[in-house]
C-alpha cells in the first residue's frame, strides 16, 4: 500500500501541490490586477527551491544567485501572459530551468565550482553523514568536503538534460509528470533520462556506496 | 572507517545530501535587496520589442523538426499547385473562378454550335453569305475552345448568357472580335484576294491582247502593205513607219513575255527553259 502511494507520488503531482497551485493562482491574479507587492509572497515562497535547482545544475553559488533573480524578474515581467493552465511553480521552474540551460550552453567552456557548505542541522543529512563517517569526528569535515566535491563532479559529468532531471526528481522532489511539464518532454523521456543518469552517477560514486 | 557500516547507502542517499548545501540565512537579505532593485528597474524600463523576436526564435529552435517538415510540405504543395495550374495558363486560359474563366464557362457550349456569339451579334452585321460562313467557322472554333476551357477550368455551370454579356471582359472581347471580323469580311466580299483561277481568267485575256502581235495585226492588211509599199508612197512613209513601230512594240512585248517565261529559279545557268 505504501509502495503504491510512493509510486503514485513519483508519477503524478500530490494533492498538496494542487492546493498549493490554487493558492498561487490567487496571488498571481492579484499581481495581474496591479498588486505588485503580492509578487513578493511568491518570491519568498519559492526562492529557496529555485535557487536550489539552479545551484545543483550549475554548482556555482554566485551564478545560481544571479540566475535565480533573473528568473523571478522574467516571471514578473511575463506574469500577464500566465493564464493558469499550468501551476505557477511549474511555470516558474520552467523559466528558471530554461535560463539555466541557456547560461550553461553559453559558458560551456567556463565552468568552475563554488560550493555552499553542507548544513548539518538537517536531520536527514546529519544521519547520512554520520553513516558515512566516523562518529567520533576524526576527519569528518574533510570527508564531507571530499564527498561534496565528488558529488558535484559527478553531476557535472552528466549532460544538462540528465542533470536537470536528477535535480528536479531527487533533490526537489517533483513527480515525473511535473518534470515533463517543466522540461516540455514526455514522461517516458523523463524516466529514461532518470534511469540513465542514475546509472552514470552510480558508476562515478561507487566507492562511496556501501554494500 | 565507513566500510564497516551495516546500513546500505544508495545513490539516492548521496544525491539527497546535496539538499543540505544551502546558503546561510544572511544570504537571503542581500538576495531580497538585489531582486527588489531589479524588479523596480524592470518596472521602469520596458522590455525592448526584439525580446519578443528572440522568444519566437527560441520557440523555433525547440521545434526545428516540425517547422522544417511543415515548410517542406508547404513548398511541395505550392510547387504542385503552381505546375498543375500552368498548363491552363499556357494555352491562354484563366484559372477557375476568375472573371476570365466565366467568359469561357460552359454556357456558350449549350448554344447552337454553328451560331455566332450572341454578344457579337449586337456589334457585327451580316453582310454576305461569305461573311456568314466565316462567322460560322469562327463560332465553331470558339465552341471547341470553350468546351476545352470549360473542361480544364471546371467553371460553374449555372452561368447564364446575360451574366456573360454584362461582364466587362465579355464586352471587350466582343469589340475585339468585331474588329477582327470586319476587315476579313471586306476582303472576301471585294474579291481582291480571290483564287488564282479567277485571277487568271480576269487578267490574262487583256494582257494577251496587248502583247500578242498576231492578235493585233490583220494578216491581209499586212500583206497589202508589204506589197504596195514600193508603189504607193503613203504606205512607204507614215503608214509604214507606224506599221514598223507597231511591229517593234509587238516584238518587244513578245520578248518580255519570253523573258517572263524563263525559269529564273534554276541554279544551272547553262540550262534555260522556255515555255510557250
Amino acid at each position: 500500500m505504501n509502495a503504491s502511494k510512493a509510486l503514485e507520488k513519483t508519477l503524478v503531482a500530490s494533492p498538496e501541490r494542487k492546493l498549493e497551485a490554487d493558492a498561487d493562482l490567487d496571488i498571481v491574479r492579484k499581481v495581474q490586477a496591479g498588486d505588485v507587492a503580492a509578487f513578493d509572497k511568491l518570491i519568498v515562497k519559492y526562492r529557496e527551491r529555485v535557487l536550489g535547482i539552479i545551484y545543483n545544475m550549475t554548482s556555482n553559488r554566485e551564478d545560481a544567485a544571479d540566475l535565480a533573480q533573473d528568473a523571478f524578474i522574467k516571471a514578473f515581467q511575463s506574469i500577464n501572459r500566465f493564464q493558469g493552465q499550468a501551476s505557477f511553480f511549474t511555470w516558474l521552474y520552467r523559466i528558471a530551468v530554461n535560463s539555466t540551460v541557456t547560461h550553461l550552453r553559453k559558458n560551456r567552456l567556463r565552468s568552475f565550482f563554488s560550493l555552499e557548505s553542507v548544513r548539518e542541522d538537517d536531520p536527514v543529512s546529519k544521519e547520512l553523514i554520520d553513516a558515512l563517517t566516523d562518529k567520533t569526528g576524526v576527519g569528518r569535515d574533510a570527508f564531507v568536503r571530499e564527498l561534496q566535491e565528488k558529488l558535484n563532479d559527478a553531476m557535472q559529468k552528466l549532460s544538462i538534460n540528465h542533470r536537470t532531471v536528477v535535480t528536479l526528481f531527487e533533490i526537489d522532489g517533483l513527480s515525473h509528470q511535473e518534470i515533463a511539464e517543466v522540461m516540455e518532454c514526455s514522461v517516458g523521456t523523463v524516466r529514461s533520462r532518470l534511469h540513465y543518469a542514475k546509472q552514470l552517477l552510480q558508476a562515478e560514486l561507487q566507492p562511496y556506496l556501501l554494500k | 572507517m565507513k566500510r564497516d557500516m551495516e546500513k546500505k547507502i544508495t545513490i539516492e542517499d548521496l544525491i539527497r545530501l546535496k539538499k543540505a548545501e544551502r546558503p546561510p540565512v544572511e544570504f537571503w537579505a542581500s538576495f531580497e535587496a538585489e531582486i527588489r532593485s531589479k524588479q523596480l528597474s524592470a518596472i521602469v524600463n520596458k522590455r525592448p520589442w526584439w525580446h519578443g523576436l528572440s522568444r519566437a526564435a527560441g520557440v523555433f529552435n525547440r521545434h526545428q523538426l516540425p517547422f522544417g517538415a511543415a515548410a517542406a510540405l508547404a513548398i511541395t504543395w505550392a510547387g504542385v499547385h503552381y505546375y498543375s495550374a500552368s498548363p491552363a495558363q499556357a494555352v491562354g486560359l484563366a484559372p477557375a473562378g476568375s472573371p476570365e474563366a466565366r467568359i469561357y464557362a460552359p454556357a456558350p457550349v449549350s448554344l447552337a454550335p454553328m451560331a455566332p456569339a450572341p454578344v457579337a451579334e449586337n456589334k457585327v452585321l451580316v453582310r454576305s453569305e461569305v461573311q456568314t460562313s466565316t462567322q460560322a467557322q469562327v463560332a465553331a472554333s470558339e465552341a471547341v475552345v470553350t468546351a476545352t476551357a470549360s473542361h480544364l477550368t471546371k467553371a460553374p455551370a449555372d452561368i447564364t448568357l446575360d451574366s456573360i454579356s454584362k461582364s466587362p471582359f465579355a464586352d471587350g472581347i466582343a469589340v475585339s472580335l468585331a474588329d477582327y471580323r470586319e476587315p476579313a469580311a471586306d476582303f472576301t466580299r471585294q474579291g481582291a484576294f480571290g483564287s488564282d483561277r479567277d485571277f487568271e481568267t480576269a487578267v490574262a485575256p487583256a494582257r494577251q491582247a496587248a502583247s500578242d502581235p498576231l492578235a493585233r495585226m490583220d494578216p491581209a492588211e499586212e500583206r497589202r502593205q508589204r506589197l504596195l509599199a514600193p508603189a504607193l508612197p503613203a504606205y512607204s512613209s507614215g503608214a509604214r513607219r507606224a506599221l514598223a513601230s507597231d511591229w517593234m512594240k509587238a516584238r518587244s512585248s513578245s520578248d518580255e513575255r519570253m523573258y517572263e517565261s524563263m525559269d529564273h529559279g534554276s541554279n544551272d545557268r547553262t540550262l534555260v527553259g522556255f515555255r510557250f
